[in-house]
């Protein structure tokens, strides 16, 4: 197990240390390496004042939107908004490599934007920002991966204001 | 594999690495099923041409014509994906 020193001076663990060796054998050369250590970021207000995003890998979009290419073999380097107000039947998944039968069931189980508006109802967290972001997994070019399409939700993320990202593979 | 890895294997015409790429992305990481799945691919293209019936072949030919070299390579895999799924035994967990 990793461990590093945060900013305060607290201890912070990297679980799961041996992950990325792990699908390098399997996939040669598809991992980034990073030999810095990213520390997790605090939150800098309390959390039921905090306005929160969500950004996930689970190829979630809004219905008539062109759909994620999940047949290309190098992969799709874009992403989509999704207006955090949508309903789950305003939504729809194109991906390939998941199995969907929960969430074609209920999309809550990999995109949770009931849940999170419920939890801003219950005052649970402070507030949502106007779009939840989505692309999918299946990228064979870290680099491309890392200079486009995480520079772009990033980008995107940001100017949304967020005090808080859960950012969550599917 | 990273694309690099790709682009070195055909640098150096590697096929074997460039097609277990290919089976490893059609069998979803397993490549007897990805072998399996191209097979069942072109089983499904053959089947409604046994009747000889008429088709589009100035579509066809216009397309191969005008379109370029990658925008057909993409239909490539798009049809393959189109003819398994036509079979009726679709192994992904998700859909395209």
């Amino acid at each position: 197990m990793t461990v590093a020193s945060d900013t305060n001076g607290g201890e912070i663990r990297q679980l799961r240390p041996g992950l990325w060796e792990t699908v390098n054998e399997r996939y040669p050369g598809s991992m980034i390496t990073k030999s810095d250590f990213v520390p997790l970021a605090t939150l800098s207000v309390p959390l039921n004042e905090a306005r929160v995003t969500f950004v996930s890998t689970a190829g979630i979009q809004p219905r008539g939107t062109m759909p994620f290419d999940t047949v290309h073999p190098v992969g799709d380097y874009s992403f989509r908004r999704v207006p955090s107000s949508s309903r789950p039947d305003d939504l729809e998944i194109h991906q390939l490599k998941y199995p969907t039968f929960g969430a074609e069931r209920d999309l809550n189980v990999i995109f949770p934007i009931e849940r999170l508006r419920e939890l801003v109802s219950e005052k649970v967290i402070g507030e949502l920002t106007p779009d939840f972001f989505s692309f999918i997994g299946y990228n064979m070019d870290p680099e491309r991966l890392e200079r486009t399409l995480a520079e772009d939700i990033a980008d995107a993320v940001c100017e949304q204001r967020p005090d808080l990202a859960l950012l969550s593979p599917a | 594999m990273s694309l690099q890895y790709l682009k070195d294997a055909d640098a150096v015409g590697d096929r074997e690495k460039l097609i277990r790429y290919v089976r490893l992305h059609f069998g979803d990481g397993n490549e007897d099923a990805g072998r399996h799945e191209i097979d069942k691919a072109w089983i499904e293209a053959l089947k409604p041409l046994l009747d000889v019936p008429p088709t589009d072949r100035e579509f066809i030919l216009a397309t191969l014509a005008e379109k370029d070299h990658a925008t057909l390579a993409h239909l490539f895999f798009h049809l393959h994906f189109y003819f398994v799924q036509k079979s009726g035994e679709w192994i992904h967990d998700g859909r395209v």
